[in-house]
């Protein structure tokens, strides 16, 4: 909503009120300011002027050579308008003026003769559209004086962000209202009162549809001529931003803009039969143009205005080009309705067609005050268009509801607000924006709610009142008193902390990313049709294709990321996310949300470290195997050394990923449960996301992983007596996994062994093709006594042989 | 020779204590203890003393030696370093050489604003519950008093799966959703991602938000003052001016709009501020009758408040964030800050 102070002056004076004041008063009464701004300032440097006399100019037949009168000074100027004539007064935009536009104006020779400057059009000066001459202002204005203040231009533009249930301030009045409240001044309105006493003859009206048309009100005004609207009536309008157009138009659009009832002025010898119906439109009717020029499709369920053939406007939203009002009307049949917000609004949906008409009667325009501002046009047509009004008009009056007496309880209001009021203090607040109030007993107010104020229908909608003009800011603070208690804790979220704690801990930045991705980015990964992540919870408004469907992955997130931190040489790169993925269930069901753990790494594995301690050197499966280990090791979800629950496997050759690298692929389950897999993402499918260097990842399903119950913090007596420490270099083919030793030495029964670990592995030169080296480092211990080289020799030399067999192993020697 | 012993000593004693170098402690060392020092100068005169004096002077002698030798030791520690190490070229270790230590990864600034923000409410005793992303319409409007066709649904740009499923436009969904199976007292808060279809420099179609609330007997506008001016101390800082001023929205009444003093420019007006002193936080109110109606409590009974703040926004001000899209590029550049 905007308008100007000077305009707001009509109706309550704020004198001594600066407009910042003025601003701060209006937010802090919920009427929250989003701008004040100087109007017209880019029209500064143009000053009046009065041309002496016009002569042709010699070398032009269209052009005149003027002498011109601006203040003291006397200036030629060369004209090309026709109605440049001695003894008007016009506006002049000096050299070195900038008009709108970015016209420079500067002094200059017109065919030979020298021009001091140029007389303007109000096309020229953006005040309208006229461009048949230069401007002329009334015979009185003197000249040399700046323009805007000649004109009365100079004025405040406030704009207030309205919120919905405010449309009694969709108007200037209200506006006014709410000032002359906190203020307590008065407010002066044009129309006080109107009545329709009589039908009148020469026109008829027929509501067929009463329930979407709660008033219509109409009436006749005859003997119009139209024409450009006064100057204080253009300035008005332009001051808000809207355009003028002529007389009649300007002056529906100002009352609108006055008493936030949208109006419509009909050219009545175009309405068929000299009557009005409110009605759908039939089935052959459904093609209409509204008066902006559009050709519309109507549905059979918007509400038209027709005349006795026809419909010529569509209720409440736009006028129609069959009945608009042009430089030939005469007579004028004026509307002053008021429609159901819920229809208007779907029309005005569907049209995707929003006028300052139907934004008002979406929010709710006050029946009651129809024939105000019906009254209040009527007087200016006759003044300013020189109409006669019809006696008597239509007033179709449906919707009157009794008047809306509320009560309000004085212990209630005070008990919610956490303020201590009385009836004195509660009455003079609602009083003072014209609320009706009456003592009902000791704690209890009658309150009569003026009926522009349509958002008032419960008792909690005047506490509300009551808050807002005591001032929210007068409401003490204070706690609330509540009894003690432990509140629960969402383990899944400790569980999400945990990861991010541990991550972050070896280098992982934590990634978010959209919930929406494209589908294309699932085809890139390769993924078969008939993959579960290829059926989509698909957007029906998405903003672009990239953002269309419901992410059913987390890796083409941060892939994308993967790819711009290379375009941004940071080619150094470990990002994880936790985040939901969607799956759909049936149409009209909530998707299955679940919670999936996946990170990437890629480039060198020391990333930002100082490359004095850390050499260059590329991350590989293992890193990401490691960050898996650390991760679950960190969460108590894998015991170090321990065979647990939870393991890595090679995934059977089905089952891995289209994505993944066959060859450097392992799958993470616990017992039977499948959590995610480790991978290096084959460079083929990294091509498509236009990453060039290798990439890993890993990805869990976290809902899974925060189901497993974590390993029990069980101590175990510290060992007294020393550990004996013996290696083993064995030659085995290379197909054999190192692991496998590992596990199987473990997996040995003798309570001496208490670890193993690979210490190396090694193929080249001083190994045989096909073989390679493991070393291992196999601890014993007991918990008896002090073991030797000798009471370990029988079961190492018992491992050392179950390896050979098992594994086609030779005792690599040197 | 005794005495010239003790001088010694006591000379040496001083000297020492003046030495601010190892140049000096050098000296200081060739001219006391080195061989051709004053000790051993001393020393020579052993000879000179009587026979059955020789084992006590002896004696002190060796004291003192022992006792200029421990106190020179002293002062090389205290110096740093070896004396002799110029003299010896031992290696040292040059301390402008980087620290070692593992790489650190960080939090997306929004876990880090959305964990600040829920640690301030868990501590005055709020529980946390997260809900779904993809919401009935049914929660995120009609229970929270926005029927359909209601103007506050332009407040809302809404991306639709279906007629009746959407994004979640807030996180105010979860005030249904837990009051309606949930008695009061309660105090919660619930975190999440929220979706609007809208893109530009201040705008990003999905965003964190995060909705709190509390319902118990006898809660007043006061009280949410109170929590929210709490929040506000802790989030930001105890002496930020603050102010709540009326607004709208269809599930609280009376509604607030709550705003802190602009901590770009310290209230006089710049551009973030839109010159008015004032960025706009959260919004709040007291929950409206109608919503408490929906699930079933007695709204003559029960009241309660219940506000929203938007996450990004509060990271922003923190951090002076200039442009909304960059949390979702996940730029190391811009993650490696916070």
């Amino acid at each position: 909503m905007k308008f100007t102070i000077d305009w707001l002056n009509e109706y309550v004076n704020t004198d001594g009120i600066t407009s910042v004041q003025l601003a701060d008063h209006l937010t802090m009464l919920g009427l929250e300011v989003d701008a004040v701004t100087e109007l017209f300032q880019e029209l500064a440097p143009v000053q009046t002027a009065l041309v002496l006399s016009v002569e042709r100019h010699p070398d032009a037949d269209s052009l005149s050579l003027c002498q011109v009168a601006v203040g003291a000074e006397t200036l030629q100027i060369v004209c090309g308008a026709p109605n440049v004539r001695p003894g008007l007064t016009t506006a002049i935009a000096l050299p070195g003026t900038t008009l709108l536009g970015g016209v420079k104006i500067k002094k200059s020779k017109v065919r030979g003769i020298e021009s001091y400057g140029m007389l303007c059009s109000e096309r020229e000066l953006g005040l309208g559209t006229g461009h048949g001459g230069i401007m002329e202002l009334p015979a009185d204005t003197p000249h040399g004086q700046s323009f805007i203040h000649a004109l009365g231009l100079s004025d405040t533009l406030v704009e207030v962000d309205l919120t919905p249930n405010r449309s009694d301030c969709a108007s200037v009045i209200g506006i006014a209202r709410e000032i002359a409240g906190i203020l307590r001044r008065p407010l002066t309105l044009p129309v006080e009162s109107a009545a329709i006493q009589a039908s009148c003859a020469t026109f008829s009206v027929d509501i067929e549809s009463s329930e979407l048309c709660p008033r219509y009100g109409a009436r006749l005004i005859t003997g119009v001529t139209i024409a450009p609207s006064p100057w204080w009536l253009r300035k008005r309008l332009l001051s808000i931003g809207l355009r003028p157009i002529n007389n009649v138009v300007d002056i529906t659009n100002l009352v609108m803009m006055e008493y936030g009832q949208p109006l419509h002025a009909f050219d009545f010898h175009k309405l068929a039969g000299k009557k009005i119906i409110v009605r759908y439109p039939r089935m052959d009717e459904l093609d209409f143009t509204t008066l902006d020029g559009v050709a519309r499709k109507l549905d059979a369920d918007m509400l038209m205005i027709c005349d006795g053939v026809q419909p010529v406007a569509i209720a409440g939203v736009m006028g129609g080009m069959n009945s608009e009002v042009s430089d030939t009307t005469t007579a004028i049949l004026l509307e002053s309705a008021c429609f159901d917000p819920i229809s208007i609004r779907k029309t005005a949906r569907k049209l995707n067609l929003s006028s300052e008409a139907s934004y008002r009667f979406e929010r709710g325009v006050d029946p009651g005050g129809c024939l105000l501002a019906m009254e209040r046009a009527v007087r200016l047509l006759c003044e300013v268009a020189g109409g006669t009004a019809e006696p008597g008009g239509v007033d179709k009056y449906y919707g009157q509801k009794p008047f809306n007496t509320l009560t309000l309880r004085i212990s209630r209001t005070s008990d919610l607000l956490g303020v201590p009021l009385d009836y004195e203090k509660i009455a003079d607040a609602l009083i003072s924006i014209g609320f009706r109030c009456k003592e009902k007993d000791a704690d209890t107010l009658w309150v009569g709610a003026p009926s522009f104020r349509v958002d008032i229908e419960r008792e909690i909608d005047l506490v509300e009142e009551v808050a807002r003009l005591i001032g929210y800011n007068t409401i003490p603070t204070t706690l609330p008193t509540v009894q003690l208690s432990y509140p629960e804790q969402d383990t899944n979220r400790i569980t999400r902390a945990k990861i991010g704690t541990l991550l972050t801990g070896i280098g992982y930045f934590e990634a978010i990313n959209y919930s929406f991705t494209s589908e294309k980015h699932l085809q890139w990964l390769g993924l078969a049709d008939g993959d579960p992540r290829c059926r989509f919870v698909r957007l029906v408004n998405p903003l672009s294709e990239d953002q269309s469907v419901m992410r059913t992955m987390l890796l083409p997130g941060l892939l994308e990321n993967v790819e711009r931190n290379i375009n941004f040489q940071k080619t150094a790169i470990k990002l994880f996310e936790t985040g939901k993925v969607f799956t759909p269930k049936g149409d009209n069901e909530q998707p299955l949300e679940r919670m999936r753990l996946a990170g990437v790494l890629s480039g060198n594995r020391f990333g930002e470290s100082s490359p004095y301690h850390c050499k260059q050197q590329a991350v590989d499966i293992l890193d990401a195997k490691g960050a898996m280990e650390y991760l679950l090791q960190g969460l108590r979800l894998l015991e170090e050394s321990t065979v647990s629950p939870l393991h890595f496997t090679l995934p059977a050759q089905d089952q891995i990923e289209p994505f993944a690298d066959p060859l450097q692929v392992l799958a993470v389950s616990a017992g039977d449960q499948e959590l995610g897999i480790i991978a290096r993402i084959l460079p083929a499918i990294l091509r498509k996301f236009g990453i060039k260097q290798d990439v890993f990842f890993f990805d869990l399903n976290l809902d899974a992983l925060c189901q497993l119950a974590p390993v029990a913090k069980n101590f175990t007596v510290l060992p007294v007596f020393p550990a004996v420490n013996r290696d083993i270099a064995l030659l085995v083919p290379e197909t054999v996994a190192a692991g496998a030793l590992v596990d199987a030495v473990l997996q040995v029964q003798d309570p001496l062994i208490e670890q193993c670990e690979i210490f190396d592995v090694y193929q080249g030169d001083s190994v045989k093709r096909g073989f390679k080296s493991v070393a291992l480092s196999v601890t014993y211990r007991s918990s008896q006594k002090t073991l030797t080289e000798k009471n370990v020799e029988k079961v190492h030399t018992k491992i050392v042989n179950m390896l050979g067999s098992k594994f086609e192993g030779t005792l690599r020697e040197g | 020779m005794e005495q010239k012993l003790l001088s010694l000593q006591d000379e040496a004693g001083k000297n020492l204590d003046q030495l601010v170098d190892a140049g000096q402690l050098e000296n200081f060392r060739i001219r006391y203890l080195g061989r051709k020092g004053q000790f051993s100068t001393i020393m020579r005169e052993l000879g000179a003393v009587a026979p059955e004096e020789r084992p006590r002077v002896g004696q002190l002698a060796n004291t003192i030696k022992e006792e200029i030798e421990k106190l020179f030791e002293e002062k090389k520690t205290l110096l740093g370093g070896s004396a002799q190490s110029g003299a010896k070229g031992a290696s040292s270790i040059d301390l402008s050489l980087p620290g070692r230590y593992p790489e650190r990864g960080r939090l997306h600034p929004v876990t880090q604003i959305m964990n600040e923000v829920c640690a301030i409410f868990e501590a005055m005793g709020f529980s946390v519950a997260e809900g779904p992303d993809v919401e009935q319409d049914h929660y995120n409007f009609e229970a929270l008093n926005i029927p359909a066709h209601h103007p506050a649904r332009d407040m809302h740009d809404t991306f639709y799966v279906s007629d009746s499923i959407l994004l979640r436009t807030h996180t105010s969904p979860m005030q249904a959703r837990i009051m309606e199976s949930q008695q009061p007292p309660l105090r919660v808060i619930a975190p999440g991602k929220v979706y609007r279809c809208d893109s530009d420099i201040t705008h990003t179609p999905m965003f964190h938000q995060v909705e709190g609330f509390l319902v118990d007997t006898k809660v007043s506008f006061a009280d949410l003052k109170g929590i929210l001016t709490v929040f506000t101390q802790k989030m930001f800082d105890k002496d930020l001016p603050l102010r709540f001023r009326p607004s709208f929205f269809p599930f609280t009444e009376p509604s607030a709009e709550v705003d802190i003093a602009c901590v770009i420019c310290g209230g006089s007006g710049c551009r973030v501020c839109k010159q008015t002193g004032w960025l706009e936080i959260l919004g709040a109110g007291m929950i409206d009758p109608e919503v408490f109606k929906m699930v079933g409590y007695d709204p003559e009974i029960y009241s309660g408040f219940a506000f929203g703040l938007g996450i990004e926004r509060i990271a922003m001000l923190k951090y002076g964030i200039n442009d909304i899209r960059l949390y979702y590029e996940n730029d190391l550049r811009f993650l490696a800050q916070f």
